[in-house]
Formats: structure tokens, C-alpha cells, sequence
């Protein structure tokens, strides 16, 4: 099948079918596989955070930040999990990335790992839509396994899926990271893609700016070393670390950069900016697990200095005009949907009738995505 | 630098054009007028209504109750009998608000649904209304409650968000992620390595305690606020711990009046397992059940559920709350339904559903109360 050809069949929600996702996936890696930890891209670019699933979203997204390939793109990872549609998500990215490989770029996300996937979702969806036999998932984690760690805009801004990692001090540390391979529970890979930022300063005095008094950045620096809230620290859970102010303005420093963008992080607004804009944090999908009433946004890089947070909703197609269909295909939405998250084994049986199921009619994203339906529960 | 980066960010956000999000909730708002003027639709609205309860058919069975419920929700689509109906949500507004209310006899309930807190709301409630907590949960629907009210002696018993997180302790819950032993001792292990004098980056064997102490599983035994309006007629729960609610009461397959499912809090604790509050309630012409239910699961180490249900008999004003906790090691329960499990394709989807775990893992508290208005 031509990538074209591909392309029109997934912006209208179609599945492809498993062999050519297998030659697609084994395209990708051939064409990942070269490529630096590290990848060097130049402005205009527009960059987006978590999708998780959403697709719907994201064509709604494309629509506000353009297709591709008349506007570049920066994705910051997490394209899978949670959302329903986790499958049309990334391949639609995968196809887009082989068809365009200069004007859009893939960032590696937590979620982009056997073991997570495997619990949040998106190997359930495989499997749902693909048969249990299917090896979607292996291809598809097998890509994941080689997409890029970090991208630097314009020299000057870094982006990554989680933060900074304190075995990671310098750009050239992160290109020897060996990163084709499921993510670790540990070490600098772990951290990139898990480590989220605490911003105490505005917000405990006791631990925070008081205690630095230099403007020159090196002593203050080495002042902020006796705040312990600006450092790295343990997460209460006993693993993964915070990143505080001064880990960033050190990193930021060494590495003669100016900014870092980052994803991972659920904001209501769309968007959070810490430490005076030193990290951003930009996320992506609205209405977050189709419950959480949250914006999203896209970050517009016009150049290195200009730059726009373009925020926007939910698709409508999510909810509007649901209410207006007859209930005949309700209970296949239903059970789809019940499929999806109870994994009923009683359902098995039925796939052959499932995957005929128009998954992107109003009836079956009403009932999906805003379904509000009685239980007699106990 | 930064500073002059933020203010541009600001500026930019007031240029000339249409934001998105305002052509999305214009769509939206037009939409939602149109559907809720198309008599065609309405019609469509009630036998969706009707598929959805599973019930349908031998509801029909019964008697229908003479109606005496009253809809207090003007947003709310046309019920058979007073001309307002609850489910399913609201139509036309705008600003868009889910705020549904019904009333029989002296009893009021109301529930709200509204999104996640906003970066204000969510720094007021970490540095004042939570500061012990060191992280608060990834989704707060903080301004979501469920609120079951009897009018005339002034009581009320609310489910809200913040009332559950204020009960989480705030001591080291002893419970860490499966992979945290591997996880310090490599850190000890390279501290002890290379110790560089200068390097700021190093993390001191001292610095990987943990600095704050708080229960990060969110684990609450919150049974609802209760509030008395009036402060001198104060109406508090009595245990009885031999008291059993109703099942075969709560069975019968009787219309619901009013539903809803909410969500308190939620967090997947950084990939490894969730911690969630959920809230149901459904409301019949006699009766109405609420289950609020915490479920946490932190993978290859431990499950839990903490079940609160309220029963309220409407005619005998009689309240009964059951409050239970299962807990298991996640091992125990792996290797109890290791045969369910390995049957299945896909173990973890087992896992992920409260509703299967509840029902295999033991009950280790068990507490029953009781008030008679």
C-alpha cells in the first residue's frame, strides 16, 4: 500500500491491516535507527504534548495547528493509553512520519513501553481490534523501543517527554545512552521520561529564594546547593526523582540553553509554566480520559523568542449530536466499550461482530465518550 | 531573560483573532440549543434512556409507583411526570453546567460535576488546604460533590474531594513501589562510586530519604461529611454493627429516578497502579443507594478497597451507612485467581476493574451506623 494511500484511509479512522502495519513499523525502525538520542530541529515548529489515545483530538488539532506538511511538528510522546482509539493515534503519526520524515518528529514517552501499555490499556485495544492472535502490539512497541529521547530547537531549547535526570548533566551524556530498549526502571532514560518538576519557590519560603542572594548565576548556584527543595529529590514512593529550580538553571547553564519543554503532566489550562519559564510543561489532550474537563494546548515556535500557546477544547465529535441517535447500535457500543474495560470473557465471542463496528459513528462516540448510562449497582 | 519570555507569552495570548477554544464552545452551545429543540430527539433521549437501564423489561412487572418526586434542575430535559427529567445530563446552558437536583418527601439530592481544579484553585489547596500532603493527586475534581440533604431537619451528608484528601495521614504509609529497594541501592551503590567534589549534580546517599512523609497512595477512609445546618439539634450517626442493609429491597428492579457517577480523585501513581475515588448514587421513589468506593492498586505489591455505602429508606427516614475494607497483598491475589488469570489474554484488564478485585480479595473491617430521624 502506497503511504498516501495509508494516510487517507487512517484520517478517516480506518484500521490498516496487520501486514502492512508490520512494513510499516520495520520502515520506521530502518529510518529511526539512525538517528541521534538527541535530534536537532530549527523553528517555525509547533510543539505537542501527551495525546494518550485521542484521536479525534488530534485531527481536531491538526485542523488548529495545521496539517502536516505545511506546519512542522514536535510531538513530546505518550500517543497511547487510556484514550480509546490508541491504535489510529500512532499509526497515523507512524505513517506521517515516514511520508514527511523532515517535517514531523516523535519523541519517546513513558508511555511508550511494554509494561506500561500493558496496564493502562493499549494492549487490551490491540488485542480488541486485532484479534488475540495479532502482533500489532509486538510491532508496535518494537518502534517504540527506537523513537528519540530529546530534541534541541534552534540550539537553544530543550524538549523532552519527563525532565531532567541527575546522570544526565550535560547533551553529550544523553547521546551514549543505549536507548533501544524497553524503558528501565532506573537511570538517566528512566528519568527522562518520568521526572516532573517541583516548583517550591513561589510557594514555601522557608525553602526557597530567601537564602540566594547573588545575581551572578554561578554563585547563586552554588547558594541554592543548601535549599533541598531545588535539587533532585525522592519521590515519597520510593523511586523517580523531582527536578527543582536550580537542577534547571545548572543544566540550562552547562548546556548554554535557554528553556526546556516538557509534556507528562495533566494541567487544566492546557499549559504550566515553571520556574519563571525556564520549564513549560504543554499538554495536549483536551477533556483528558474523556472526563476531566481540562484544556489543551499546542506550543506555536514562531522563532526561539516568539511564540503562541494556541489552547483549545474537545472535539465536538466527542459529544455533540449523540443524543439524536437512535439506540439500535447502542448496546454494540456497549459492549465495546465494556469489552475495552471489563475484558468480559463472555464478549470474546462476539469480535468477528466488534470489529465491524463503525468505531468513529456518532452513536458508538456518544455512548464512548460521554456516556452517562444507569447501573442498578449494589 | 525568562521574565521578558513570560510577558511576551502574556501578550501574545491577547492578539487579535479567535481563540479556538471560543469557536469550540460556540459550536458546542449551538449544538446543544438545536438538540434540545428538535421534538425528534427528545423522543430518541428517552429510549436511549430505557435501553440503558437493564432492568427494562421486568420493570414492567411491577406496579408503577405513583410519581411524587420533584426535578429541581430547570437545565434538565422533560420527565414523564413533572415535566423535568434527570437523566441523562442537562441541555442549552451556557456557561455549560451539570448541576441536577430531585426532592421526594423532605430528602434533597444534588449532584455537580465539574472539570479538574485550575492551577489557582490547585495552589490554594496544596499551600493552605493541603499543605501536609508533598503531591496532591493528578486529577482533583475538587468542585464535583454529591450531596444527599434532609430539608427539614436541617442535615445533610456531602461526598467532596477535598473532605477525602484531608483524611489521607500524613505519616510514611510504609508502602513503596515494587521496584524500589533496586531502585535506592543502585543509587547508594553509584554515590559511593564517584564522589566528586564540585559535582552539583551528585545526590548525597543522605539526600535519598525520603523529605517528605504522606501517605502518596491517597488512601482515605472518608465515609462523606456529615453536616448539621443547625447547631443546636446535632444528628450524628449511631454504630450498629449487626444492622445489614436491605439487598433484596435494593434489588427490585425499580425505575431510577436520578443517577450519577463521579470521580473525587484520581492518580495513577506515576505508572505504577491507580488510586481512585469514585461516587455513585441512584435514587428510586422509595429509596436511594450511594456507593463511594477507593480503590488503589500498586502493582506486585498491594490491593485495596474501602466501600461506603449510605442507604436511605425515604418513607421511614431512616439513614444506614456500611463502611467495609478488603485489602490483599497483590501476590496473595495473583496466586488465589492464578488459574482465572492465566486463562485470560489479558490479566491486567482483571485487575484494572475494582468490581472483580473486590470480590476476591477478603474483608478485613466491616462497620455499620445508623440514624433514625
Amino acid at each position: 500500500m502506497e503511504l498516501d494511500e495509508c494516510l487517507e484511509k487512517l484520517y478517516v479512522g480506518q484500521l490498516l491491516p496487520e501486514i502492512t502495519i508490520r512494513a510499516l513499523c520495520f520502515k520506521l525502525k530502518e529510518m529511526l535507527v539512525k538517528e541521534s538520542n538527541v535530534i536537532h530541529i530549527t523553528t517555525p515548529v509547533t510543539v505537542v504534548g501527551d495525546m494518550h489515545g485521542q484521536f479525534h483530538d488530534m485531527l481536531e488539532m491538526f485542523k488548529i495547528g495545521g496539517r502536516v506538511p505545511d506546519t512542522n511538528y514536535l510531538f513530546l510522546g505518550d500517543y497511547v493509553d487510556r484514550g480509546l482509539y490508541s491504535i489510529e493515534t500512532i499509526m497515523l503519526l507512524i505513517v506521517l512520519k515516514l511520508r514527511y520524515p523532515n517535517r514531523i518528529h516523535l519523541l519517546r514517552g513513558n508511555h511508550e513501553s511494554r509494561q506500561i501499555t500493558q496496564s493502562y490499556g493499549f494492549y487490551t485495544e490491540c488485542l480488541n481490534k486485532y484479534g488475540d492472535d495479532s502482533r500489532v502490539w509486538h510491532y508496535l512497541t518494537d518502534v517504540f523501543d527506537h523513537l528519540v529521547l530529546c530534541c534541541i530547537i534552534d540550539d537553544s531549547i530543550f524538549c523532552v517527554h519527563g525532565g531532567l535526570s541527575p546522570n544526565v548533566q550535560t547533551i553529550d551524556q544523553i547521546k551514549i545512552i543505549d536507548r533501544f530498549r524497553e524503558i528501565p526502571h532506573d537511570g538517566a532514560m528512566a528519568d527522562l521520561v518520568w521526572s516532573d518538576p517541583e516548583d517550591n519557590t513561589g510557594t514555601n519560603n522557608l525553602n526557597g529564594m530567601d537564602m540566594i542572594t547573588s545575581n551572578d548565576p554561578e554563585v547563586a548556584f552554588k547558594q541554592s546547593l543548601s535549599v533541598p527543595s531545588q535539587q533532585f529529590q525522592v519521590s515519597p514512593r520510593g523511586a523517580g526523582y523531582t527536578f527543582g529550580r536550580s537542577v534547571v538553571e545548572k543544566f540550562l547553564y552547562l548546556n548554554n540553553m535557554e528553556r526546556i519543554y516538557r509534556a507528562h503532566q495533566l494541567c487544566n489550562e492546557g499549559y504550566q509554566i515553571y520556574f519563571d519559564g525556564l520549564v513549560t510543561t504543554v499538554w495536549s489532550a483536551p477533556n483528558y480520559c474523556y472526563r476531566c474537563g481540562n484544556k489543551a494546548s499546542i506550543l506555536e515556535l514562531y522563532s526561539k523568542n516568539d511564540y503562541y500557546f494556541n489552547v483549545f477544547d474537545e472535539a465536538p465529535e466527542n459529544k455533540i449530536n449523540g443524543l439524536s441517535q437512535s439506540s439500535t447500535s447502542d448496546i454494540t457500543a456497549r459492549k465495546l466499550l465494556n469489552d475495552y474495560f471489563n475484558d468480559d470473557n463472555d464478549l470474546i465471542d462476539n469480535d468477528g461482530s466488534i470489529t465491524e463496528t463503525d468505531v468513529f459513528s456518532e452513536e458508538y462516540q456518544s455512548k464512548s465518550a460521554s456516556s452517562r448510562r444507569v447501573e442498578y449497582f449494589l | 531573560m525568562a521574565d521578558r519570555d513570560v510577558e511576551k507569552s502574556l501578550k501574545r495570548t491577547v492578539r487579535p483573532g479567535i481563540n479556538t477554544i471560543e469557536i469550540t464552545a460556540a459550536r458546542e452551545l449551538h449544538a446543544r440549543t438545536v438538540n434540545a429543540r428538535n421534538p425528534r430527539n427528545e423522543r430518541a433521549m428517552q429510549t436511549t434512556t430505557t435501553t440503558t437501564t437493564m432492568a427494562k423489561s421486568s420493570a414492567s412487572f411491577f406496579k408503577e409507583p405513583i410519581p411524587r418526586h420533584v426535578c429541581n434542575s430547570a437545565n434538565n430535559p422533560p420527565c414523564k411526570h413533572c415535566g423535568r427529567m434527570i437523566i441523562p445530563s442537562p441541555v442549552a446552558t451556557y456557561p455549560l453546567e451539570d448541576n441536577p437536583s430531585i426532592s421526594i418527601n423532605n430528602w434533597t439530592i444534588t449532584s455537580r460535576k465539574r472539570p479538574i481544579l485550575n492551577s489557582e484553585e490547585l495552589e490554594d489547596w496544596e499551600t493552605n488546604k493541603l499543605s501536609g500532603l508533598g503531591a496532591l493527586p493528578e486529577m482533583i475534581f475538587g468542585n464535583n460533590y454529591i450531596s444527599i440533604k434532609n430539608v427539614e431537619k436541617n442535615w445533610s451528608i456531602d461526598f467532596r474531594a477535598l473532605d477525602a484528601l484531608s483524611m489521607v495521614n500524613l505519616e510514611d504509609s510504609g508502602i513503596r513501589v515494587s521496584y524500589s529497594k533496586d531502585w535506592i541501592n543502585s543509587k547508594l551503590k553509584t554515590t559511593a562510586k564517584e564522589v566528586h567534589e564540585d559535582d552539583l549534580f551528585e545526590i548525597s546517599s543522605e539526600s535519598l530519604n525520603i523529605v517528605k512523609n504522606y501517605d502518596w497512595t491517597y488512601s482515605t477512609e472518608y465515609k462523606g461529611t456529615v453536616i448539621n445546618y443547625n447547631d443546636n439539634d446535632v444528628i450524628d450517626f449511631k454504630t450498629d454493627n449487626d444492622l445489614v442493609l436491605p439487598i433484596d429491597k435494593l434489588s427490585k428492579p425499580d425505575q431510577i429516578l436520578f443517577f450519577d457517577d463521579m470521580i473525587l480523585f484520581e492518580d495513577e501513581l506515576a505508572d505504577n497502579g491507580i488510586s481512585i475515588l469514585n461516587v455513585k448514587i441512584r435514587v428510586m421513589n422509595e429509596r436511594l443507594l450511594l456507593l463511594s468506593r477507593f480503590f488503589l492498586r500498586v502493582d506486585d505489591v498491594i490491593v485495596r478497597v474501602y466501600d461506603t455505602r449510605i442507604y436511605v429508606e425515604f418513607d421511614e427516614n431512616k439513614v444506614i451507612r456500611e463502611f467495609k475494607q478488603y485489602e490483599s497483598e497483590y501476590n496473595d491475589l495473583m496466586a488465589n485467581q492464578k488459574r482465572v488469570l492465566a486463562h485470560s489474554r489479558d490479566p491486567k484488564a482483571l485487575l484494572r476493574d475494582s468490581n472483580w478485585v473486590v470480590e476476591h480479595i477478603p474483608l478485613v473491617k466491616r462497620q455499620c451506623e445508623v440514624i433514625q430521624f
